[in-house]
C-alpha cells in the first residue's frame, strides 16, 4: 500500500525570515503538502481546519511566528487558543489531536520547516490515513476501480 | 417551587412604577405540557404570568431582539441568569438596562418522559409540595417522582441560583454537585476514539437542520448565520454528510466560553439529539486551561477573546 500522508501546511508568509527556507516551500514543497499561505496565522478561522479535515488530510501543520514576534502584534495570539481549542474539539469527535501540529518559529530559525514536516510525515505515516471526519475525501483510486 | 403571587406582585410592581417597559416571562400554551414565552406590557397582562418546571425555553434567548434601550425585565433561573451576563459582556444589552427577577431553580421537567408514562395526551400537571408531580390524562391519573422527570441538563446542574438577580424570589437552593455534572463528559471521553465518532456522526446525521437548537440558544443570536450563508461557502453546509457534521462542529464551537450549560437547545430539539456533550466538552476544556466558567460575572471576557503573551500552552515550544 502506498500511503504518503496528505498533509495541509497553512503557513504564515512572515514566519520564514530565511529566503531559502521559503523559496524551498514556495517551490520544492512534495506533492503531498498541500499548501495554504495567510498573512497571518491569526487570518486561520477554525473552519478551515475543518475543511482540510473533511477534504481528507492525515494531518494539518500550522506554521507561524513566536507570538512576541507575530508581525501584527497581537494577530496570532488572537488565533492560538481558538485553534488548539478546535483540534482538542476534534479529538473529542474522532480526528487525533496529534494530527494538528503547530509550529512557532523564531525570526533566526533556519531550515527547521523541512525537518519538522518530515518528522510530522513520519509520525502520520505511522497512524495511517485518518478516514473519520473526511466526508468531502474525493474517493482515492481503490476499490474496483483501481 | 416558585411563588407564582409573589412573582405577578414584583412583575406587576415593575411594569406600574415604570422601572420596565417590557417584563419576559411565560404564559399557558395549547397543552398543559408547553408553557410559552410571553412578553408583557402592562400590568393587567401579568394576571396570565405562567412559572412552572414545565417552562423550558431559556428567556435570555429573547434579550438580542430588543432595542438595547429597551428597559427590560426578565424572570431569570441559574442559567438565564448566567446567560444574561454573558450577552451583557458581548455588549448585547447594558446591565443597567435590565431588572433580572431570578428564582432559585429546582430543575426543568422533560415532557417527554411525562407523556413516555401518560401518553400524549395530558389534561394536567400539577407540581405538589413533596416533590412529586400529579399528572391527569386521558389514560388516567399519575403521580410521578419529579426527580425522574428532570431534563439532563438540569439533572447535572451546579448553580441553580440566580448569581446577580435584581430580587431573588423564593428559598436559594444548595449548590448542584460538580462531579456529578462532569459524568457525562467523563463517560463520553472514556469511549474509544472510532466510538466517538461513530456516535458523533450517527447523531449528527440525524439531525433535520431545523435549526431549533440554533434558535433556542441564547448565544445564537448571529444576523445571520455561518450555515445560511452561502457566498463564499465558510465551510460545506448542506445535507451532505459533511455539511450535517459540520453543522453540528461548528453550532457548537461557536458557543466556545459561552454556554451556560443551560440545555435549551437539548430541549428544543424534535430529534431529541443530545449534543450537550459536545458544548460541556468545550465547557470543560474552558475550565481546565482558562479557569473559566461562562456567565459568571459581567467583567471577565471569555478566553477566546482575551490575548495574552503568557498562555502555558503547547504553543510555545
Ligand atoms: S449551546 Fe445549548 S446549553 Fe449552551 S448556552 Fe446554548 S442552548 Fe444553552
Ligand atoms: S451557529 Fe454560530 S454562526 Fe450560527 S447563529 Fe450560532 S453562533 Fe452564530
Ligand atoms: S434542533 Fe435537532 S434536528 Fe434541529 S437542527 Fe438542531 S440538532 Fe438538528
Amino acid at each position: 500500500m502506498s500511503e504518503t500522508p496528505k498533509l495541509v501546511l497553512f503557513q504564515c508568509q512572515w514566519c520564514l525570515f530565511s529566503p531559502a527556507d521559503q523559496e524551498w516551500v514556495d517551490s520544492q514543497l512534495p506533492a503531498n503538502i498541500h499548501l495554504i499561505k495567510v498573512p497571518c496565522t491569526g487570518r486561520i478561522n477554525p473552519l478551515y481546519l475543518l475543511n482540510a479535515v473533511q477534504g481528507g488530510a492525515d494531518g494539518i501543520m500550522i506554521s507561524g511566528c513566536l507570538p512576541e514576534q507575530c508581525h501584527f502584534k497581537t494577530g496570532n495570539i488572537g488565533a492560538r487558543r481558538q485553534l488548539e481549542e478546535f483540534s482538542d474539539y476534534l479529538s473529542h469527535i474522532g480526528y487525533e489531536k496529534e494530527r494538528i501540529r503547530f509550529l512557532w518559529l523564531d525570526l533566526q530559525d533556519r531550515g527547521i520547516i523541512q525537518k519538522e514536516l518530515a518528522a510530522f510525515e513520519a509520525q502520520l505515516e505511522a497512524f495511517g490515513p485518518a478516514h473519520n471526519l473526511a466526508t468531502r475525501a474525493v474517493e482515492s483510486a481503490g476499490g474496483a476501480n483501481a | 417551587m416558585p411563588d407564582l403571587d409573589a412573582l405577578k406582585a414584583e412583575a406587576k410592581r415593575l411594569l406600574d412604577e415604570g422601572v420596565v417597559e417590557m417584563i419576559i416571562g411565560f404564559k399557558a400554551g395549547d397543552t398543559p405540557l408547553h408553557p410559552q414565552p410571553a412578553f408583557f406590557k402592562t400590568v393587567e397582562e401579568i394576571d396570565r404570568l405562567v412559572y412552572n418546571a414545565l417552562c423550558q425555553n431559556n428567556l435570555a434567548t429573547y434579550l438580542t431582539r430588543f432595542p438595547k434601550t429597551q428597559k427590560i425585565g426578565m424572570l431569570v433561573r441559574g442559567c438565564e441568569n448566567r446567560s444574561v451576563n454573558a450577552l451583557v459582556i458581548e455588549g448585547q444589552h447594558p446591565r443597567d438596562g435590565l431588572y433580572l427577577i431570578g428564582v432559585p431553580c429546582e430543575g426543568i421537567i422533560d415532557w417527554r418522559k411525562i407523556i413516555e408514562k401518560t401518553g400524549e395526551e395530558v389534561i394536567s400537571v400539577f407540581e405538589q409540595s413533596d416533590n412529586t408531580v400529579l399528572v391527569e390524562a386521558k389514560s388516567g391519573y399519575f403521580t410521578l417522582e419529579k426527580d425522574t422527570l428532570l431534563h439532563e441538563s438540569c439533572a447535572r446542574c451546579i448553580h441553580p441560583n440566580p448569581i446577580s438577580a435584581d430580587i431573588v424570589i423564593g428559598e436559594l437552593l444548595p449548590e448542584g454537585d460538580p462531579t456529578l455534572a462532569r459524568e457525562q463528559v467523563a463517560a463520553f471521553a472514556d469511549l474509544s476514539l472510532q466510538e466517538r465518532h461513530a456516535w458523533f456522526r450517527q447523531e449528527a446525521e440525524r439531525c433535520i437542520r431545523c435549526y431549533a437548537c440554533r434558535e433556542a440558544c441564547p448565544m445564537c443570536y448571529c444576523e445571520e448565520c455561518f450555515v445560511d450563508h452561502v457566498s463564499p461557502r465558510w465551510t460545506e453546509s448542506g445535507t451532505t454528510p459533511a455539511g450535517m457534521q459540520g453543522w453540528h462542529i461548528v453550532r457548537a464551537f461557536h458557543q466556545t466560553g459561552r454556554c451556560t450549560s443551560c440545555g435549551a437547545c437539548e430541549r428544543a430539539c424534535p430529534m431529541d439529539i443530545k449534543m450537550t456533550y459536545l458544548t460541556e466538552k468545550l465547557n470543560q476544556d474552558m475550565r481546565q486551561k482558562y479557569n473559566f466558567e461562562a456567565g459568571m460575572d459581567t467583567k471577565t471576557p471569555p478566553p477566546f477573546s482575551t490575548i495574552t503573551l503568557d498562555d502555558k500552552s503547547r504553543f510555545i515550544v
